[in-house]
């Protein structure tokens, strides 16, 4: 046999002989390295082209293209091949893959539903444009009463229950001091949200000495109850339901004139008093009323603490208790659960 | 304040439900939090009369009785009261009625007759003492009829939670008004029509002398005498006992029906045993003793006011009698006090002493001194109608500071454009008038007289609540506001938001976020070994486990890990933000308060078991959790420094960046964290949110081109002994001027067993901004780096 020959059968050859190996071939790196065999720069087919120069100069452009063609047959059967094992892999050929095992799942945070409630309010505030203040929590006796309107001895004291630190330093009572601080800092006009823990010395079922408060206030020239209204309702219709009823009772803060408490038609009964099965709703005691803060329009006496003048400036202020609005919007029906923090009531809030 | 339906009704004839009322009261600022029914047990018991009376032929004491309840059958009653007769109108539990006591009625046999219900006694139905006898009602009422019905007893009493301001409707009068005001309905004052007996004057028999008349403007008495001291009638009783008061006797049930009729204290002393006939009110001497008529000694300063005779203190003022001139079963001469005291005097003397009782109640809420007269007027016509004694003509009386009508000037414009209303002059004029205002005109603004049971209004913006209050807020307009804000002034602080990222920061990496009480005991503090000076102290806690704001927030977590362990939670991986307080005399408050991070990692590190390792997180976890928090929010690596010796941490590391310290993370101690019941380690860091906050506030993200060069990597092993850190490695390769030193990394560190070295595997990473590097250049360089370590280190080469 002479070496065209040789060449030419050694060529041929290479074709089935890749071919049956490949298809012995069962992962993308058997056929990598069945490449390198036959491919590579030192493979097969190098080794036999490298023989060309052996040839007559006559036999070598013929057996140079029947070597070409062979290198084209074998890259073409290497894609084919490599295409068949990529569909059937992603057929689901590989029986050891099992999809239904579980996965790598990174841990799953939570936020505290205290904070989510925070967090749902202030968007709404920040939304029509409030700004988002925080102050000292251990308070001083002039911001957290006296220049609220709550003079020493003013029976309204009464109403909140207070943890001294010393004689004129107090656990603050609520945020609302930081209307006080506000306007000290700023001029009119202004409007701003104070969220943030507050302490009262109560302690029982439906108290817990610490708790959370959104103060918000907003003061201006010819601001209106009209004002205080419209955007309680509102915010009442964003945090709990679009069709919610909001009703203002008139009452009694020593910091707003006039004042008044804010309900909310019952979410657990949709305001009828009774449950579904025709038990007696226990949220609203029947009343199908719910109350959620207390807000009124900034009394004079405040502005005058602050040296605005009460007949230029008007405003409006309200205060609300965040673990209250929780418990009716999660439906949370124990007040301590809020601070034993077990995971698996955390876990619910994730 | 309890309100009686029909007493109000004798105030004002309001004839609508009960539910129209309640919801309009509630509506006008005067919440009715609870309708009740003060009398639910009697409404199935019934009149009867006895038919007939027989000798129980089985029993001496014993009676059968035929008793007609308005059936067709009369019952037979065995019935073992002495004073039960024929021809009687009795009260008769039917079978089933259930008594106030608990026992249930049922048809027996009682020594051989059948009884079919029982006829019983005041104490039975638990409306009076006398348990000597049944209850005898009036004749003339028809058998069958409800005894709450026959009795006239009260069928509603409203529950009104009475806001402080609005002292006048804590009484009948006062909310008859409103109710008045509220429904167009008259009121109807009772009508005053005292008689005066015998020819002896009060203001003969006792002076009264005010030492202090800021504490008390106005005192006046009367004296009644020939009294007879015995139980008050049964309708002034079963109206006391349906607000919530216990019926005492004649005298002390007509001051408390006066003081709910009309919303003043009364006090009645026995004038017996008042010695002298002056009465003084003036302030007690600091640490003279005093008891009160609960049997209390009571310690007193010098601000309490007293009332005084000649000799001796005999009234707490406004708050409480002394035991020693009571009203007893002998008392035949009252002397009756009615008096204002300066609500600021009882406020503190009450509250010091614990001692709230209904009268200081009113007067710490300021009673109406106008009104004080006609109080002390009705008080002794009541107890002179009812047989209780004489009145004495005339009134002993001392009224230092007469009070005076406030005017207050109101702008209807003014109340339109607070409330976003348009009411008109006629209208203000009606409802101010309605809640007994006077009102002048001048030139287009109205002077309101205001009435002096209404303490509350001293100002227009007074005024114009109630104009609200009775148009209803709930009617007013509403609209959005237009919230208009100055850019010019400083922004808002971005604590809260800041906070807010940590927050979400923690949250994204898979932490759970917890809320601890911000004070914990002092002994939490102790146990954990943190110094005394500092502490900020509760003044008066609730108990001993709250009694010091929190300095660390560890107590706080471990109780939390204490609960969830309890609860089987045995994987925890928690945070929390809050503040931490100290004490700071350069603070304006005197406390610093510094937001802290607090993360605890317990138990496993992953949260399932397949296919993960089962091992429980170390100190590792943590720490990349800090780093982690570093380079999101200040893109710096901080330093990580031992501490030994801390207190509740082994190890404890500090975390330093540019001399500051941002936190402290480590291990709490095992000794400690077994207290909290925790059998595995507990890694806990507490972290300077304010200091992170403001160590990030100056970072700006700045762009830098992106190389163009290819880099170079080689590793190099260093030998090094146990105690050497990898940081002192580092910071010798970082800092020994290789500028062509892109990056350093461990790839691999090694602690072969029971050797005294470690290797740690070192990535280098080179790359030149401009060119491509060579190797030669490399070679070089990485060599320079190695004499450097073997120069300043005590490291070797493999």
């Amino acid at each position: 046999m002479n070496t065209v020959q040789e060449l030419n059968n050694s060529l041929k050859s290479l074709i089935q002989e890749f071919e049956h190996i490949l298809n012995q071939a069962s992962s993308l790196q058997e056929l990598e390295d069945a490449r390198v065999v036959f491919l590579g720069r030192k493979g097969k087919l190098a080794r036999i082209m490298s023989r060309l120069p052996e040839l007559d100069p006559a036999d070598r452009p013929g057996t140079g293209r029947t070597a070409n063609e062979v290198k084209t047959e074998l890259n073409r059967i290497l894609e084919n091949r490599k295409e068949a094992l990529e569909k059937q892999a992603a057929a689901g050929g590989d029986i050891t893959f099992d999809p239904t095992l579980p996965g790598r799942t990174p841990d799953m945070g939570s936020l505290h539903p205290v904070t989510r409630v925070i967090q749902d309010i202030s968007n709404i505030f920040v939304g029509l444009g409030f700004d988002i203040v925080t102050g000292p929590e251990v308070e001083t006796d002039f911001y957290n009463f006296e220049a609220l309107n709550l003079p020493p001895g003013h029976p309204a004291r009464d109403m909140q229950d207070t943890l001294y630190i010393t004689k004129s330093l107090v656990l603050r009572t609520h945020t609302s001091p930081l209307q006080v601080r506000t306007m000290e800092k700023r001029r009119p006009p202004l409007a701003a949200i104070a969220p943030g823990k507050v302490y009262r010395r109560d302690s029982d079922l439906t108290h817990t000495p610490m708790f959370h408060q959104i103060e918000g206030f907003l003061v201006d020239t010819h601001v209106s109850m009209a004002d205080l209204r419209g955007t309680l309702t509102a915010f009442a219709q964003r945090i709990f339901d679009p069709d919610v009823k909001v009703r203002f009772r008139p009452s009694f803060f020593p910091f707003t004139e006039p004042s008044a408490e804010v309900d909310i038609s019952c979410v657990m009964c949709q305001g009828q008093g009774r449950n579904q099965d025709g038990s007696t709703c226990r949220v609203c005691k029947e009343t199908g009323w719910v109350e959620v803060l207390g807000c009124g329009m900034i009394d004079p006496e405040v502005f005058l603490q602050v040296g605005y003048d009460p007949d230029i400036y008007t405003g409006f202020a309200f205060g609300l208790g965040v673990e209250r609005v929780a418990m009716l919007k999660y439906g949370i029906n124990d007040l301590r659960m809020f601070f034993e923090n077990d995971i698996r009531f955390l876990n619910q809030f994730a | 304040m309890l309100l009686s339906l029909s007493w109000l009704r004798e105030f004002t004839p309001y004839k609508g439900s009960i539910d129209e009322l309640s919801h309009r009261l509630t509506m006008v600022g005067l919440e009715v939090e609870e309708i009740i029914r003060p009398f639910p047990h009697l409404s199935p018991l019934v009149v009867g009369r006895v038919i007939e009376k027989r000798q129980h032929p089985g029993a001496d004491k014993l009676s059968l009785c035929s008793v007609n309840v308005g059936g067709p059958d009369s019952l037979n009653i065995v019935c073992g009261a002495p004073n039960v007769e024929a021809g009687q109108n009795v009260a008769v539990a039917l079978e089933g009625t259930k008594l106030p006591g608990g026992q249930e009625i049922r048809k027996t046999r009682i020594r051989g007759e059948t009884s079919q219900g029982m006829i019983c006694s005041e104490t039975e139905l638990e409306l009076g003492q006398d348990s000597a006898g049944i209850m005898v009602l009036n004749d003339g009422i028809k058998p069958g009829t409800g005894l709450s019905y026959a009795l006239g007893l009260e069928e509603f009493v409203l529950d009104i939670g009475v806001t402080p301001n609005r002292p006048d409707c804590l009484s009948v009068l006062g909310l008859a008004r409103e109710v008045a005001a509220l429904f167009d309905l008259p009121l109807n004052m009772p009508v005053l029509n005292l008689y005066e007996d015998g020819d002896r004057d009060c203001t003969d028999e006792v002076q009264i002398e005010i030492e202090d008349p800021a504490g008390c403007p106005l005192y006046q008495a009367r004296i009644i005498s020939g009294c007879h001291i015995r139980p008050g009638p049964a309708w002034m009783r079963h109206r006391l006992m349906a607000v919530g008061v216990r019926p005492i006797n004649n005298i002390v049930d007509v001051t408390n029906y006066i003081m709910l009729e009309l919303g003043h204290p009364l006090h009645a002393f026995d004038r017996t045993l008042l010695e002298g006939d002056w009465i003084r009110v003036a302030r007690a001497h600091s640490g003279s003793r005093f008891t009160t008529l609960d049997n209390q000694e009571r310690e007193l300063n010098d601000r309490d006011l007293l009332i005084r005779d000649t000799r001796k203190p005999v009234a707490l003022a406004g708050v409480m009698g002394g035991a020693n001139t009571e009203i007893n079963d002998r008392s035949s001469e009252v002397l009756l006090e009615c008096a204002v005291f300066n609500p600021l005097n009882i406020r503190q003397t009450a509250r010091r002493l614990g001692l709230h009782s209904e009268s200081s109640f009113r007067f710490e809420r300021g009673v109406d001194q106008a009104g004080a007269p006609f109080a002390l007027d009705r008080a002794a016509q009541l107890m002179s109608e009812l047989g209780c004694g004489r009145v004495y003509k005339g009134v002993a009386k001392s009224e230092p500071r007469p009070c005076k009508p406030l005017q207050v000037g109101f702008r209807r414009e003014r109340a339109n454009s607070l409330l976003a209303l348009d009411v008109d002059q006629e209208y203000c004029r009606r409802v101010l008038t309605s809640l007994g205002c006077q009102i002048q005109e001048e030139s287009g603004t109205m002077q309101v007289t205001v009435p002096t049971y209404r303490p509350d209004i001293t100002r227009e913006v007074d005024l114009i609540e109630e104009i609200g209050r009775v148009y209803g807020l709930d009617k007013t307009p509403e609209h959005l506001p237009k919230v208009q804000k100055s850019l010019e002034q400083g922004e808002a602080d971005h604590e809260y938001e800041f906070l807010d990222s940590i927050k979400q920061w923690a949250r994204g990496l898979g932490l759970q976020e917890t809320i601890n009480y911000s004070f914990v005991g002092m002994t939490d503090l102790d146990f954990l070994g943190i110094p005394l000076e500092g502490r900020v102290r509760v003044f008066n806690p609730l108990s001993e486990e709250q009694d010091v704001m929190r300095s660390h927030l560890l107590p706080g977590l471990l109780y939390t890990l204490k609960h969830n362990l309890g609860q089987g939670n045995t994987r925890l991986r928690l945070f929390e933000t809050a503040r931490s307080f100290v004490q700071d005399q350069t603070s304006e408050t005197g406390v610093r308060e510094n937001n802290r991070l607090a993360l605890m990692l317990y138990g496993r590190r992953h949260r399932g078991h397949w296919p993960y390792p089962q091992d429980d997180v170390d100190f590792y976890d943590l720490k990349g959790l800090v780093e982690n928090l570093l380079q999101s929010f200040g893109s710096f690596e901080g330093h990580f420094v031992l501490q030994e010796n801390h207190s509740y941490l082994e190890p404890a590391v500090r975390c330093v960046y540019h001399r500051k310290e941002i936190g402290l993370l480590g291990r709490v101690r095992p000794e400690q964290s077994r207290v909290y019941k925790a059998r595995k380690d507990i890694w806990f860091a507490d972290l300077d949110l304010d200091k992170l906050h403001e160590l990030c506030s100056g970072v700006k993200p700045q762009f830098q081109a992106l190389p163009r060069f290819p880099v170079v990597k080689r590793d190099m092993t260093v030998v090094a002994p146990l105690e050497l850190g990898y940081q002192q490695v580092l910071e010798v390769v970082e800092n020994a001027g290789v500028a062509i030193l892109e990056d350093v990394s461990l790839v691999d560190m090694y602690l072969p067993q029971e050797q005294q070295e470690k290797k740690f595997t070192l990535r280098l990473t080179y790359r030149h901004p401009d060119r491509t590097l060579k190797d030669s250049e490399v070679d070089r360089e990485q060599q320079k780096m190695v004499d450097l370590l073997l120069k300043k280190l005590p490291v070797g080469f493999p």
